[in-house]
């Protein structure tokens, strides 16, 4: 069960280096945050702490937010 | 015992990600590269707090320092390149 | 029985570990914006799901699978959403670096 939690960890990792490329982190936080997701639903398994499921159902509302902040910042800077 | 030493990694991959990413925070030149890589590093501290059986600090870092916070600087991120801009084209 | 149930859940976890890490490969390697945002958000998706689907098989509570598959709506609506504004930017082209 951990070590399959460590396979979606690294895949995060390897996420997070490939976060500052020039053209698209923000799909990049978008891929971060669902994998967040899924380790903390594993972690919940894991540790035996139920609670966590709700900070899951943060990690995607947060997502979701971020995403449209960017997006909205392109438009602006677009119109000015 | 495995899953003692798998969980031992799996902190020593989380902390060296996370030094890393706070270092690439600070350290990096552009202003809207620095407050992606501050959302991705609150995610990442929420994962630390989640670790450390803290779900209630992990919901209000996820909350506020990466949600609420990252959304509130791009804005200001945005204006600021928008001032410059036109700071530049009022110059010459 | 349990044990059955057990490696069955293990078999989804990984198949849908296995999703997450081809996302990132995707993301690594393909060429432009349009296929990285193909292959990622489709592989996340079903990434996320799979696992859902092993940890319910884990953990067979109905409260629990009620609030997953409730999770996993909300992170399907948000992705698709966030994915057609990411193209739509990108297609419009209004500039990478407007600084």
């Amino acid at each position: 069960m951990a070590l399959i939690l460590l396979l979606s960890m690294s895949a995060g990792l390897v996420r997070v280096v490939i976060g500052p490329t020039p053209a698209d982190r923000m799909m990049a936080a978008q891929l971060l945050g669902t994998s967040g997701i899924a380790t903390l639903l594993l972690l919940a398994v894991a540790l035996d702490v139920p609670a966590l499921l709700d900070v899951a159902l943060i990690f995607a509302l947060l997502a979701a937010v971020s995403v449209a902040a960017f997006t909205r910042r392109r438009a602006g800077a677009d119109r000015a | 015992m495995t899953q003692l030493v798998l969980l031992l990694l799996f902190d020593a991959v989380l902390l060296i990600t996370l030094l890393g990413l706070a270092l690439a925070a600070v350290l990096s030149p552009e202003p809207r590269r620095a407050v992606m890589l501050f959302i991705a590093f609150g995610l990442w501290l929420a994962l630390v707090w989640a670790r450390l059986h803290a779900p209630d600090v992990a919901l209000a870092e996820a909350a506020i320092g990466a949600g609420l916070g990252g959304a509130l600087m791009l804005a200001a991120a945005r204006r600021a390149a928008r001032a410059r801009r036109q700071d530049a084209e009022a110059e010459p | 029985m349990e044990l059955i149930l057990h490696s069955v859940a293990a078999v989804f976890v990984a198949a849908g570990a296995a999703f997450f890490v081809t996302g990132t490969v995707g993301l690594l390697r393909l060429p432009d914006l349009f296929t990285r945002l193909h292959a990622l958000t489709k592989a996340d998706n079903m990434g996320l799901g799979l696992i859902m689907v092993g940890l319910i098989l884990y953990k067979p509570d109905p409260f629990y699978a009620v609030k997953l598959v409730l999770l996993w709506v909300l992170v399907m609506v948000a992705g698709a959403t966030g994915s057609h504004l990411i193209a739509k930017r990108a297609l419009r082209r209004d500039g990478e670096d407007l600084q």
